[in-house]
């Protein structure tokens, strides 16, 4: 499923709607994690990462590891200097008032699976 | 933040005592110290990130213990690749009068694999004293990261940002743990210098007198007493 279609069907707020590049990518893989050394070591090339870290070593890693969104989870929203960082690394970044565990079902039911599904 | 940028804006800033505390590196404490000579006390210290991304301060009695921390640290964290340097710019190594010395390899704003534990354990090991790093914050802050603050880790005192005013309602809440509280800048820019400070009422500025009064031992304390 396309990254757009993913955020609406999940309501998900756009918070980089500067990064443009990302939308019509298909999402087949996300990674779920709040330790950014397991982010690092883990996260599928190209899916999606659902977090609660919000500094700006997330983006960082989201960026080493070529993800194509970041989405916050729990209503947590990172600040400008992570924002602008994101939209000049062309990382897609998303805040969903679920939590982690809603946020990775929902992606789940909509086919976006894990590293090892 | 060269050396005597460092030791001039302390005083500047009126300060007696200040601590360098790199992350996750002492290699800097020693410049910095010789910077400022007999006009400004400096402590060698580090910022230590733990497994659990939680910050620790970590004091030591002088810089060759600070170094040798420090490369114990060292040894756990892996190194810089293409990109790093955009996200946490250059880290230099330098000398007293702020020249370059070296440059650093190592990716010093990455976790180390080391637990709160461990690293308390290292920084006593060589004579340190470990601070839990800005608890007030959700980020880095053993409180934030871990859900409770850690009673039987063994830390030495709390730091608290400069966010929360000394005296002040929050800053009693953080009392509860039973530890000394201390306040620090954190900072990470000159400018940021002086943002906060710890009263010590000790003898005379020095790591030892530090120990006794974060120990409230022999009459020395920190904070309003």
């Amino acid at each position: 499923m396309k990254l757009e279609d993913i955020a609406r069907e999940l309501g998900l707020a756009e918070l980089t709607p500067e990064v443009t590049d990302n939308r019509e990518a298909e999402i087949e893989r996300g990674y779920a994690s709040d330790l950014l050394s397991d982010v690092l070591a883990h996260a599928p090339e190209g899916g999606v990462l659902v977090t609660l870290q919000v500094h700006l070593n997330v983006i960082a890693v989201a960026s080493h590891a070529e993800l194509a969104a970041v989405i916050f989870a729990g209503g947590r929203r990172p600040d400008e200097e992570v924002r602008a960082k994101a939209i000049a690394e062309g990382v897609s970044l998303y805040v969903s008032p679920a939590d982690t565990f809603d946020v990775v079902g929902r992606l789940y039911a909509l086919g976006v699976k894990g590293n090892h599904a | 933040m060269t050396p005597p940028a460092i030791v001039h804006r302390a005083l500047a800033e009126g300060l007696g005592m200040i601590a360098v505390c790199d992350h996750n590196s002492a290699r800097n404490a020693a410049a910095v110290q010789a910077a400022a000579g007999a006009r400004l006390a400096v402590l060698a210290g580090m910022e230590i990130t733990t497994v659990e991304e939680c910050h620790v301060v970590a004091l030591f009695p002088d810089a060759e213990a600070a170094q040798a921390a420090g490369a114990e640290v060292g040894a756990t964290l892996g190194h810089v690749d293409d990109g790093y340097e955009s996200f946490f710019g250059e880290q230099h190594v330098l000398a007293a009068d702020g020249s370059e010395r070296a440059r650093e390899t190592l990716a010093l704003a990455m976790a180390t694999p080391l637990d709160v534990d461990a690293v308390i354990g290292l920084v006593h090991a060589h004579g340190g004293l470990a601070i839990a790093a800005h608890i007030d914050r959700r980020s880095f802050g053993v409180i934030g990261q871990l859900g409770i603050f850690p009673a039987e880790a063994g830390f030495d005192a709390v730091e608290l940002s400069r966010h929360v005013a000394p005296g002040s309602p929050e800053e009693a809440a953080f009392a509860v743990h039973g530890l000394p509280i201390v306040h620090s800048s954190d900072a990470h820019y000159q400018s940021d210098i002086g943002a906060a400070r710890t009263i010590v009422h000790c003898e005379r500025p020095t790591f030892a007198e530090l120990a006794l009064a974060l120990a409230g031992a022999r009459g020395r304390s920190v904070g309003d007493a």
